[in-house]
């Protein structure tokens, strides 16, 4: 696909440069690239949703390596990946299912096929169900590459009277499959949009007369929470943590004041202080990853253990464009970004003291600045997402609805 | 005094030196605090420096000083008060018709409630004022009024001395104990104790690093950071949100407090809970450093019933950031508050140690 690379060069610049920010703008624009791709992808032959699966491999291997912190690229890749696998198996079930008929009739032509397996219709329709499962012991057992299954049987199938029907077919199939990935990438587009609408259907559920909610830093899924809550009439006060080093909470408070939400801006270090007053906690996350915990702006972890102190629920709201099936692994370090010490520090004034150090050339003078805080499953009480309420230990179920097991290293396969 | 009570806060402005106007938009939880409008008290008071005849100039000076934020920390603070009374009982002398003890303590009486305009007392000021009424009052009759000042003078003294300097000096020695090799100790803002501890440590040559964490809005740590460098001991810097991610690394947490109350709870500078708390949660043994001069009989559950509301303009205005204006005019919006707290209160069972000059009190 020579005419995608410049659009593809052009994004995964933008993500090294930190250009595109947020997991909102970067899921929706990854996923209008994606389905770019798979317009612009030729579709061969055979093996369509093996091919095409792998151009988005390699496309979606750029992507993320060009940003790795922000996850909603990977999780808007593999998304993808599900949906083209759905959808061939979707497919190929129904055109199998359709094809039983005439394949009992073809049984004597068959038999002369006998180094390859012959399957029946309705167990490769189950075996290709099962393949968008997690393993389980089933499919462990029967261990047949579901793929080179289905396209023996169709062309096993071919070699009968139907054979020039088929290949008429096999053409429709070509274009029916490129339509449907693309008709489903639209409506992931249309889902990553519409979820702040979804959740904060949900507010009121939550909200409900003089609460007192306390959040920290500026989450746009959390402004909209409330702002539904405010619109049905709930009375509540909110607390704000302004969420140093970037202060965004001032502009939430901005925000809500705006549409009447009585509103008090407090400190970072004043939190343990005024949680004892706190109905409820309610957070915007970076990403939640596969075990429950979260990836959050710096600080949440210390809102989640005062919370957990005082009994204080602490709620999580987030799109289900941010649920990435990664399990962390030493989050702090290796999903986490340290951003300037200018934020904390102004070089001018502490120019001298930079320059110090000791005899084997270490500086004295460190500072650290990290962006994100892991905050683990156990401190998290509900998750809000557009398909409803979650606890954390539900999290892996819709994980497997939303992501196949295959699909956790995105990488180009080794073309043949 | 009970600030929410309209008569009462009435009869106290008629009395008061300082002019104090109420600020706007404040904060319903804490309508039992005073809250005043900061910067008009100082060019207030600065212009009747000549005409305050009961108030000792030096009194007078610290108020200023206490009103500016020049000197902030509970043992600063209550030095500076008592070496005020210091001079101010130096110049004393006992009008006609009126025993000295009785004079003395109104007018002691008078210059606190001066302070108090300025700026409410920290729990270590209450104590050595309480101190030195009692000293006052148990004064022999017999003395004469020179010998009854010099040894109301020599009793500050002492008091300092004791209390403070040599308690300090105590708390050191013990604490040195606790500094290892190859220790990684997290402190919380700016404690004169906890600085003297580090930097006594590094003179005898022990090998660590200090993490100061920091946050707004007084931003003290940088302060003691600036210090701490310029002795040659290997800092890292960060604020109040990141302890979570630095907690990894702290084998020791120190940390200063303004007072330790009845119930074991520690009361300190806003955020030194959850220092405390994110600490605990790691393992991490938090050793708290108090001189016994500043422990109070009060109890105290949470950080709402007793505290001290700062200016709010301050969070309003980020040093260094002029790009984040959202909050200019917050006053003109009725919805919006602004909240600045100045003390929390550490619940007992987050500490693992008090270090005091009468020895090491593990928490129970």
């Amino acid at each position: 696909m020579p005419d995608m690379q410049p659009l593809i060069s052009d994004f995964v610049l933008k993500l090294k440069r930190r250009k595109v920010e947020g997991s909102h703008a970067v899921a929706r624009q990854t996923a209008e690239l994606l389905r770019s791709v798979v317009s612009q992808h030729r579709m061969g032959s055979t093996n369509q949703a093996a091919a095409l699966a792998d151009a988005i491999h390699a496309v979606g291997e750029h992507l993320i390596a060009a940003n790795p912190i922000e996850l909603a690229v990977g999780n808007t890749v593999r998304r993808v990946l599900h949906i083209i696998k759905e959808e061939d198996i979707s497919f190929t079930a129904v055109g199998i299912e359709g094809l039983s008929v005439t394949a009992v009739s073809d049984d004597e032509c068959d038999s002369g096929n006998d180094d390859r397996p012959t399957l029946s219709a309705a167990v490769l329709a189950s075996h290709a169900r099962n393949a968008l499962r997690a393993p389980s012991l089933q499919t462990l057992l029967d261990d047949i590459p579901v793929s080179t299954a289905l396209s023996h049987s169709s062309s096993s199938a071919g070699d009968s009277d139907g054979k020039s029907k088929y290949t008429g077919d096999k053409s429709l199939k070509t274009r029916k499959l490129k339509h449907d990935v693309i008709a489903a990438i639209g409506d992931l587009i249309e889902e990553i949009d519409t979820c702040y609408d979804q959740i904060s259907e949900q507010a009121v559920e939550h909200i409900h007369q003089n609460e007192v909610i306390l959040t920290l830093g500026r989450s746009r899924t959390v402004k909209e929470f409330l702002y539904a809550a405010k619109e049905k009439k709930r009375s509540f006060r909110v607390f704000v943590a302004e969420g140093a080093p970037r202060y965004q909470g001032h502009a939430l408070a901005k925000e809500l004041v705006e549409k009447g939400i009585q509103t008090t801006v407090i400190t970072d270090s004043a939190v343990f202080a005024m949680i004892s007053r706190v109905n409820m906690v309610i957070v915007g996350v970076h990403a939640i990853m596969a075990n429950g915990g979260v990836i959050a702006p710096v600080g949440m972890n210390m809102v989640a253990l005062a919370a957990q102190r005082h009994a204080v629920p602490f709620v999580v709201v987030a799109g289900s464009h941010k649920l990435c099936p990664l399990y962390p692994h030493n989050p702090e370090v290796l999903l986490n970004e340290l951003k300037s010490p200018s934020d904390l520090l102004d070089f001018g004034e502490f120019s001298n003291c930079m320059n110090f150090s000791t005899q084997d050339g270490t500086p004295l003078l460190n500072v650290a600045n990290p962006t994100f805080d892991y905050v683990p499953p156990k401190l998290v009480s509900l998750f809000i997402t557009d398909t409803g309420g979650h606890s954390p230990s539900y999290m892996y179920r819709l994980i497997s609805e939303y992501y196949s097991a295959d699909d956790l290293v995105v990488r180009r396969k080794s073309t043949s | 005094m009970q600030f929410d009570d309209v008569h009462r806060v009435e009869k106290a402005k008629k009395r008061a030196i300082v002019n104090q106007s109420e600020a706007r938009n404040r904060v319903e939880l804490f309508r039992h605090l005073p809250q005043y409008v900061h910067g008009t008290q100082l060019p207030d008071l600065e212009s009747k420096f000549f005409q305050l005849e009961p108030i000792h100039p030096s009194v007078y000076k610290v108020g200023l000083q206490y009103l500016s934020g020049e000197v902030s920390g509970g043992n600063g603070r209550c030095i500076a008060m008592l070496l005020a009374f210091r001079e101010a009982i130096k110049d004393y002398s006992t009008p006609p018709n009126k025993t000295l003890s009785r004079d003395l303590t109104a007018k002691v009486s008078s210059y606190v409630s001066f302070f108090i305009e300025c700026r409410p007392l920290s729990i270590s000021m209450g104590n050595a004022i309480r101190f030195l009424k009692n000293r006052i009052a148990k004064l022999p009759i017999t003395l004469s009024e020179s010998e009854a000042k010099a040894s109301l003078q020599s009793d500050i003294d002492r008091f300092i001395n004791e209390k403070i300097v040599v308690a300090d000096q105590v708390i050191v020695s013990h604490a040195i104990t606790k500094v290892r090799d190859d220790d990684v100790l997290l402190t919380y803002g700016s404690s004169s104790v906890v600085e003297m501890i580090l930097e006594h440590a590094h003179e005898l040559g022990r090998k660590f690093r200090v993490i100061v964490v920091d946050s707004r809005p007084k931003l003290e740590g940088q302060g003691l950071l600036r210090r701490l460098v310029a002795k040659g001991i290997n800092c890292t810097y960060t604020h109040i949100n990141a302890v979570s991610y630095i907690m990894h690394e702290v084998t020791r947490v120190f940390l200063g407090a303004s007072s330790i109350l009845s119930n074991g709870t520690v009361y300190s500078r806003v955020g030194t809970a959850s220092v405390a708390m994110v600490a605990h949660a790691f393992g991490i043994p938090v050793l708290v450093c108090c001189e016994a001069y500043k422990f109070h009989e009060r109890v105290q559950l949470d950080s709402i019933c007793a505290n001290e509301l700062g200016d709010p303009d301050v969070i309003s205005k980020i040093p260094g950031r002029a790009d984040l204006g959202d909050l200019k005019n917050w006053a003109d919006n009725e919805n919006l508050q602004l909240l600045n707290l100045t003390y929390d209160a550490t619940p007992s069972d987050y500490v693992s140690m008090i270090i005091t000059d009468y020895g090491m009190v593990r928490y129970s």
